[in-house]
């Protein structure tokens, strides 16, 4: 600290000293309810800190002398909030208490509605802006890992702003978007990701465009009871996030600064240059050559040992800074915010950085008429890395790259193509790969809204609004003339490639929403009903440029061929029409009823609109008299619903026959392009849950558990048709998914005392099963393998099914692998794959703890997997039995069979074979994992120590992520996706960044 | 007030219109893409680019299937040619059939609606029926020859066209002999480069006729294609090797730089020059350098860095470079007629004037002249003539099934040569999703 920062902090303490005058005062006031005004008897009012305090009388009037000034009062009261004032120089202080909120009343958005836990029919899940807060993440759909029932949550990779697969009870579709509807502040945003350039299989994250910590809370809702208003999109689950808003009162600053360091969770363990080249000899001499002809010489070829992976890993840094104001008088309230993210990713040049900025307003103009707004501004920048199936990626460059090669020249130049020493094909320099290509995205997200709201009646409100999501991505890519696209490949020219691009995405939605209460003796009510129209707009270009003169000319302005290029938009819509009615008779039968009517541009002019009902009901047993004697039991209630949804997510105009430009020697024609289907319609999705909630002990034990049954019919999905019809598939509308589960709930406060301790549990099971499908003939997906490829999804299996040869073992006599002979005849070749596993978990789920003891709090977030397998696809090439010696190999190649007798199973090297290699189920390996996803020790300072510095809350923290990983899984990391985004061939390891162990430390000031 | 909801209400319904019926952009329905005159002109162009899909599939069989090339990558369509371990899932016999039915298609639905549309003048239907009739004719004919038997589709009706039986080859035949007639009454003589006249389907029935053994028709339509002098030999085969549409040029599938086939699995380009997937043969080789062919040795190139291990380092020539974009496909050149016609001379005995047409082709490959000895020789260097002249233009395979040559040259090739390889099978997918194909897999797949 800074000599006059000292001076200005000596000020301002004696300032605060100074001001401290001994004046006395008395102080009086009424104390009242807030639900009806009445005056409250027999609260406490007391000085704060002391035993001075006096009891409201009958009328609720207190009167309290010899107060002194800056003193703070606290009424309390049983069953009220307590509240604490400070009196400042006023001596008439009138004050509301409110219920104490407990986990029953506390109210969670439940889509077009809020509503009390207590009354919630349907099925939900709420993570809290407090459960997240501290998370070192950068989008939002991450800090969700682990914390809800039923809902999975893979990161594809540990790449900063990558892809997350959320799937909320499983996978109702094979051909159609599996992920859920994510709304933010009434407006459907973008997922998935929105570059226009998939990096190897992995994309970006359009979730990660938004600071999670401006959400305020995120509910997940699961059965139809809660879905069926969502109606044509609502068969994969709803994520509603509503940010935060301003309150009436004191006005609250908050700052928050994070920062930390980003590592590899574990780092892949591969051979030095003298092991490879001893494998590399035997594996010549095994295939019956001349390893020193061949030029394998110890000594020489093994002189040079790089550890590629070491050279392009670092340590990253992590870091982001929030402020914000909220507050606002009885009229106007406001929340705003601003925000700085930055990470530097694991790999050298990788880094995502955000910038947003948050303006909440509400106002109210009149008794009847209020309005306000949400806006987001957000700016991204991400500086991304090729990876996973890309020979010239990074990380998986460095794995598979010969330690015989070194990233640089004596005069420490990076090597290219055309120096000597380059390796070539398939091994480009990593470390040039991600040091010398530019491939930047920026892009701007608005999300902005703004509503009016009308009261005509009490308990009767119209409330409009409009919003967008607007997505603007710009992306700014050259492959300079030593890398491997813009210097080797020879259609590209040698001399250097870039891409310019540019998408937006918006979607524009209004929604008018009229509601109704009423509640008349033992009768309430409320109901809803909506319009809703919905328009989304996708503009992209895209040029591409080769041919420039140098590296030092980037931009397509420079290019000398401009030979690629495109525009495209597209437009679709939804309009709508929904209610919902609940109704509870003494607060102990309830009912709902929901239904949508949606039309969507996306299907035929036939059917083109859809109806999706649902109806549940709620029994709270615990409020029947024959209950009354179980006094432990706070509430305990059955409920069951049932409904019907929709997927419409899927491509535009499938249902047209369309014809499509055919460019044909410099001039253009049209062609049909399909055959199309007037058939064509949403998928729905038959829904059934039942349940059960109790609340035991004042709110110590909270137990829910559900069971559900999803049948999703008319599965939009290519039907395949012979290309004797011109086309080798059609938009088809059959099949049928089915996913069936268990969710289980705990939480308990299991200790209360000075130390406080809380266990919160969440366990599922999902089983998804493909039960019919048009067809009979196998629909391979992901990798491309002997037997076809890595995945298949047929009839009777889940989604996710690996498909290969049988691996039985290493024959101890030969060392070659032994498979099984599925048909039996004698050979083993392609017709010989079978099932070999499949990438769903049998159970997962999360368990956070939090044990509190004098303003420290420790924090710990378990997710786990158990029962899933992973496809080790990398160790095709990485443990590949001597197939080729182009690719170092993992250290499980030392284990390899090498003589007569050796019991082991790693087959035997032999260059140039490709048997012992095959895709089998070697390469399958058990997935299940339990990691400590996240661990906080956080400290809150004791206010007397900081409240002369005005500060009114402090508190520090240190959070590391991913600290600890539990698995069998041979690989770096359990939790991969090597095809990002891909439902049907999910599981995959492929040369996937493992996930990222991150460091924190951070401190929040509330003033 | 309510009237103030009423008129909200009524907005609101009025603006369902536009969100539930946006404009496809860039797409056309059935319906509107072919409903009056000026929807014509672009259709007709829209078949070439049909056809054109067929073409390097057609190259892919007519010389991967035979001795002209060796595989050199990962491909496992390309290392089952080039192993001559051919399956009925290799990718691009699903490939050259979806190719040849998506253009029977976009020529049938012409056929079934352009008669329909009224306001087209007479001659420009004409014109495009003919277009469509040859095309058609045109993919069947490589169908027949390349499977055998085939189903014969001859309309877009979705029910019929997925189940459907085979027909014999020489029914399917018959429709192209049909087609090409017609086309050749119709069609208009323009000479813009990439498109069919009546000379492009004089030069297929001279094939049609070669193929069928027709010697006097091959003969005769060979003639009038010589005769007319609309065509010139280029001075030099260089010429050929590298140039767009040269000289002798008759029909030609034509690729600018903005519709370049790319990186596509089967872009002639990427796979005989950038991935290598398919390189010349050491036989191939061997018989370029011969004095025989002369120039034609142009048609490969040989770069020593390439060459290592099972690499010799050759590539295709006629498919361009990495820089200079040359992905056109020629599927009728002169030289090709004087090929039928000495062939056809041959097998009518007019021996001489056939090593006239050959010599033809010696001179301006820098070759020596060739002396006609008797029918037996003489046909077998018309077929060593065709592989120097033709190689990498799709025609090997072809000419070794019809002449019965196969056997000898591919089991002296490749010791995995059987006769099934006779033809291609049929789409593994081709059977497992029409129910009509179930079990008429060729024989030997």
């Amino acid at each position: 600290m800074n000599v006059f920062l000292r001076l200005c902090l000596a000020v301002f303490l004696l300032v605060c000293v100074a001001s401290h005058s001994q004046a006395q005062q008395t102080v009086s006031g009424r104390v009242t309810q807030t639900e009806d005004g009445e005056p409250l008897p027999g609260v406490s009012v007391s000085l704060k800190n002391t035993t001075t305090g006096v009891i409201t009388n009958a009328a609720g009037v207190y009167v309290l002398d010899g107060v002194p000034e800056k003193a703070v009062l606290v009424f309390s009261f049983i069953g009220k909030e307590t509240q604490e004032i400070a009196i400042g120089t006023r001596t008439a202080i009138n004050v509301q208490l409110s219920p104490t909120s407990t986990e029953l009343t506390e109210v969670v958005v439940t889509g077009y509605t809020s509503q009390q836990r207590k009354d919630i029919i349907g099925s939900y899940a709420v993570v809290s802006d407090k459960q997240i807060r501290e998370t070192p993440v950068v989008s939002l759909d991450q800090a969700l890992q682990g914390r809800a029932a039923g809902v999975a949550i893979t990161q594809s990779s540990g790449t900063p702003g990558g892809g997350v697969a959320v799937r909320i009870r499983g996978s109702t579709s094979i051909g159609a978007s599996n992920a859920p509807l994510f709304i933010v502040d009434g407006v459907q945003v973008e997922t998935g990701g929105l570059s226009q350039r998939e990096f190897g299989g992995q994309q970006d994250n359009a979730l990660s465009l938004i600071n999670p910590n401006d959400i305020e809370s995120m509910t997940i809702i699961k059965d139809a009871a809660a879905k069926a208003v969502y109606g044509a999109r609502g068969s994969n689950g709803v994520v509603i996030i509503t940010t935060k808003r301003g309150r009436s009162g004191k006005t609250v600053f908050t700052a928050d600064a994070q920062r930390g360091i980003v590592d590899l969770t574990r780092r892949p363990a591969m051979l030095n240059a003298t092991e490879l080249l001893a494998l590399q000899r035997e594996a010549t001499v095994n295939a019956k050559q001349d390893a020193d002809q061949a030029g394998l010489i110890p000594g020489v070829t093994d002189a040079v040992n790089t550890d590629w992976v070491d050279e392009v890993l670092r340590r990253g840094i992590f870091q982001q800074y929030n402020v914000s104001a909220s507050g606002g008088g009885e009229r106007t309230k406001f929340y705003m915010a601003g925000s700085y993210f930055d990470e530097e990713g694991v790999q050298i040049n990788n880094r995502i950085s955000r910038w947003q900025g948050t303006l909440n307003l509400d106002h109210q103009a009149s008794d009847k008429f209020s309005f306000g707004n949400n806006l987001i501004v957000a700016y991204t920048k991400n500086e991304r890395i090729k990876g996973d199936n890309f020979l010239d990626g990074v990380y998986s460059g460095a794995m598979k790259s010969l330690p015989f090669y070194a990233p640089y020249d004596e005069q420490g130049k990076l090597l290219g193509p055309n120096n000597p020493g380059y390796a070539g094909f398939p091994n480009f320099n990593p470390v040039a790969q991600a040091l010398l290509p530019r491939f930047e995205a920026y892009t701007v997200k608005i999300l902005a809204g703004i509503y009016g709201e009308y009261q005509f009646l009490p308990g009767l409100r119209l409330r409009s609004k409009v919003s967008m999501d607007y997505n603007n991505v710009t992306e700014d890519q050259y492959e300079s003339s030593r890398t491997a696209i813009g210097g080797f490949l020879p259609s590209v020219g040698g001399r250097g490639y870039g891409v310019n691009s540019t998408s937006i995405y918006s979607t524009f939605i209004n929604s008018n929403i009229l509601t109704y209460t009423k509640t008349i003796g033992k009768h309430a009510a409320t109901a809803l009903a909506g319009l809703e129209v919905l328009q989304r707009t996708e503009r992209s270009s895209s040029v591409t440029g080769r041919l420039f003169p140098s590296d030092d000319f980037t931009y397509i302005n420079s290019a000398g061929i401009v030979d690629q290029g495109g525009s495209f938009l597209n437009r679709s819509g939804l309009f709508s029409a929904f209610t919902d009615i609940k109704y509870s008779y003494n607060d102990r039968y309830l009912f709902s009823a929901s239904a949508r009517y949606d039309g969507s541009s996306r299907f035929g002019p036939g059917r083109r609109f859809g109806f999706f009902p649902s109806a549940g009901a709620s029994w709270r047993i615990s409020a029947e008299p024959f209950m009354q004697r179980f006094t432990f039991l706070d509430d305990l209630r059955l409920k069951a619903s049932y409904g019907i949804t929709g997927n419409e997510r899927f491509g535009d105009f499938q249902f047209l026959s369309r014809w499509a430009a055919i460019p044909y020697n410099g001039t253009s024609g049209t062609a049909p392009a399909s055959v199309g289907n007037p058939n064509l319609q949403w998928e729905a999705t038959t829904e059934t849950n039942a349940g059960m909630e109790a609340t035991l002990w004042n709110g110590r034990l909270t137990f829910v558990a559900e069971v559900y049954r999803n049948i999703t019919n008319k599965l939009l999905f290519p039907e395949l048709v012979p290309l004797t019809t011109g086309f080798g598939s059609i938009q088809g509308n059959v099949g049928q998914v089915s996913n069936q589960g268990v969710e289980l709930s705990l939480s308990t406060v299991t200790v209360d005392r000075a130390v406080k301790w809380t266990t919160s549990l969440n366990v599922s099971r999902n089983a998804n099963r493909v039960e019919q499908l048009a067809s009979k003939e196998p629909q391979f997906r992901g990798y491309t393998t002997s037997t076809g490829r890595t995945h298949l999804v047929q009839e009777g299996s889940p989604v996710g099914t690996y498909w290969g040869l049988d691996f039985r073992g290493v024959d101890p006599a030969t060392g070659d692998a032994i498979y099984e002979d599925v048909n039996g005849d004698g050979q083993i070749n392609s017709d010989d794959g079978t099932v070999i596993g499949n990438a769903q978990p049998d159970w997962f789920g999360g368990i956070t703890n939090e044990v509190s003891w004098r303003g420290f709090t420790l924090n710990a977030v378990v997710q786990f997997s158990y029962g899933n397998q992973l496809v080790n696809f990398a160790n095709t090439a990485l443990l590949n039995s001597g197939e080729s010696l182009a690719d170092n190999q993992v250290r499980a190649a030392l284990k390899r069979w090498q003589k007569e007798g050796d019991l082991t199973s790693v087959p035997r090297y032999v260059q140039g074979n490709t048997y012992n290699s095959l895709f089998s189920s070697r390469f399958v390996e058990d997935g299940s994992f339990a990691r400590l996803k996240n661990l906080t020790l956080g400290y809150t300072l004791k206010p007397e120590w900081i409240s002369r510095f005005k500060v009114s809350n402090a508190r520090i923290y240190i959070t590391g992520t991913n600290l600890l990983t539990l698995t069998r899984y041979s690989g770096s990391d359990p939790e991969v996706n090597s095809l990002d985004g891909s439902t049907t061939a999910q599981g995959l390891d492929f040369f996937t960044l493992p996930q990222t162990r991150k460091i924190t430390v951070g401190i929040t000031i509330g003033l | 007030m309510r009237k103030t909801y009423g008129i909200l209400l009524f907005s609101l319904l009025l603006s369902c219109k536009p969100v539930l019926e946006p404009k496809p952009i860039d797409i056309l329905n059935d319906d509107i893409a072919l409903n009056d005159a000026e929807d014509v002109p672009t259709a007709e162009i829209g078949l070439y680019g049909a056809l054109r899909g067929m073409a390097a599939p057609t190259v892919i069989a007519g010389d991967l299937t035979a001795d002209m090339a060796v595989n050199n990558g990962t491909f496992t369509q390309y290392i089952e040619l080039g192993t001559k371990q051919i399956r009925a899932s290799n990718a691009n016999v699903e490939s050259l059939w979806g190719n040849v039915y998506n253009t029977v298609y976009s020529a049938n639905i012409i056929l079934e609606r352009l008669p329909k549309i009224s306001g087209v003048p007479a001659r420009q239907k004409t014109r495009t029926l003919a277009v469509a009739r040859f095309l058609r004719g045109y993919a069947y004919f490589i169908a027949a020859h390349t499977f055998g038997d085939v189903p014969f589709v001859t309309s877009t009706n979705l029910t019929a066209n997925r189940n459907i039986a085979k027909s014999a080859k020489a029914t399917v035949l018959d429709s192209v002999l049909a087609d090409y007639q017609s086309a050749l009454v119709n069609i208009t003589d323009s000479s813009v480069d990439g498109y069919a006249n009546k000379s492009v389907v004089r030069a297929a029935l001279a094939r049609f006729h070669l193929y069928q053994k027709n010697w006097t028709q091959a003969e005769l339509f060979a003639t009038q294609i010589i005769d007319s002098k609309k065509y010139r030999l280029e001075s030099q085969f260089k010429g050929v090797v590298e140039k767009d549409f040269s000289d002798e040029s008759i029909f030609e599938m034509g690729y600018s730089i903005s519709d370049d086939p790319g990186t596509s699995s089967t872009g002639l380009n990427n796979i005989f020059v950038g991935r290598r997937e398919a390189i010349p043969s050491n036989q191939l080789l061997a018989q370029l350098l011969s004095t025989e062919a002369g120039e034609r040795r142009a048609t490969l190139t040989f770069n020593s860095t390439q060459q290592k291990g099972d690499d010799n380092g050759l590539s295709v020539a006629k498919y361009g470079t990495a820089d200079a974009d040359n992905n056109n496909i020629t599927l009728f050149r002169l030289a090709e007629m004087y090929l039928i016609r000495a062939e056809a001379r041959v097998q009518q005995a007019k021996l001489t004037d056939a090593a006239e047409d050959v010599n033809v082709l010696r001179r301006r490959a820098k070759a020596p002249t060739v002396n006609a000895t008797n029918q037996a020789d003489m046909l077998l260097v018309i077929e060593r003539e065709r592989l120097y002249e033709l190689a990498f233009e799709g025609h090997r395979w072809y000419d070794l099934v019809r002449t019965g040559r196969a056997k000898a040259v591919m089991s002296a090739f490749s010791p995995n040569w059987k006769d099934a390889y006779e033809r291609w099978p049929v789409p593994q997918t081709e059977i497992q999703r029409n129910p009509a194909l179930a079990g008429a897999q060729n024989p030997g797949y």
